[in-house]
């Protein structure tokens, strides 16, 4: 015989929020684009 | 001797022009979302020059998006690694919270020298998985207070949640409500 039902509270949502803070270094200065943005930058004034 | 330095700077000019290539690619495949190429492409770098942190580190981050926590964590650990791992902290406790082992992740993010705010929000995740949620609840409270992001509805869900349970720990208590 099961035994009577009863009333539990629900599992709380909780989200992982921490993942958002995996990111890919800035490579500009490795890519050479740091130094092309400077150039520009020098032209434009 | 007048022969070797010419074609010493040479080789070392191909080597430069070599690594820049290889991180232009890189840099693609990470802006486009595509980690497996961009793992090869990380892994290309360091073969040239297995020193480079940045492409280590973005050899990490593809580790972790493709949900491969173990490897991720294995190179991190590796000895040889050490100096490249560093600055990794946040990474490797990431890696060893989706592990299931948020006490070993405790003890990474405590050994930081800073607590950043990705290392909050995470020190934050692993004391809920710990249980330990009335630390928790003070470390939430101080991190929606100072936080400004996009995810304030679901970082408010967490918070509901280790009042929640802390409810359901000590009925009694003096627990905070929602306006």
């Amino acid at each position: 015989l099961p035994p009577p039902m009863e009333a539990v509270p629900c599992k709380p949502l909780f989200f992982d929020l921490a993942c958002n803070f995996i990111e890919f270094p800035n490579l500009d200065d490795k890519t050479g684009a740091a130094n092309n943005k400077k150039q520009g930058a020098g032209l434009t004034g | 001797m007048t022969y070797h330095l010419p074609s010493c700077q040479k080789m070392s000019a191909n080597k430069e022009n070599n690594l820049v290539q290889a991180y232009v690619e890189l840099n693609k495949f990470c802006q486009n979302g595509d980690y497996e190429r961009a793992l090869k492409a990380a892994g290309k770098v360091l073969q040239i020059s297995p020193n480079e942190q940045k492409a280590f580190h973005c050899k990490v981050v593809c580790f972790i998006h493709l949900h491969n926590f173990k490897e991720a964590l294995s190179v991190l650990c590796n000895p040889k690694n050490a100096a490249l791992a560093s600055d990794l902290v946040f990474e490797k406790a990431y890696s060893q919270y989706r592990l299931n082992c948020p006490k070993d992740a405790l003890d990474t993010v405590d050994s930081a020298s800073e607590l950043t705010p990705a290392l909050k929000e995470l020190r934050a995740q692993i004391l809920y998985r710990l249980e330990q949620y009335q630390e928790c609840f003070n470390l939430y409270r101080d991190i929606v207070k100072n936080t400004d992001d996009d995810y304030e509805d679901e970082r408010k869900a967490n918070l509901s949640a280790v009042v929640a349970n802390l409810a359901a720990i000590n009925q009694s208590a003096d627990l905070p409500t929602f306006e």
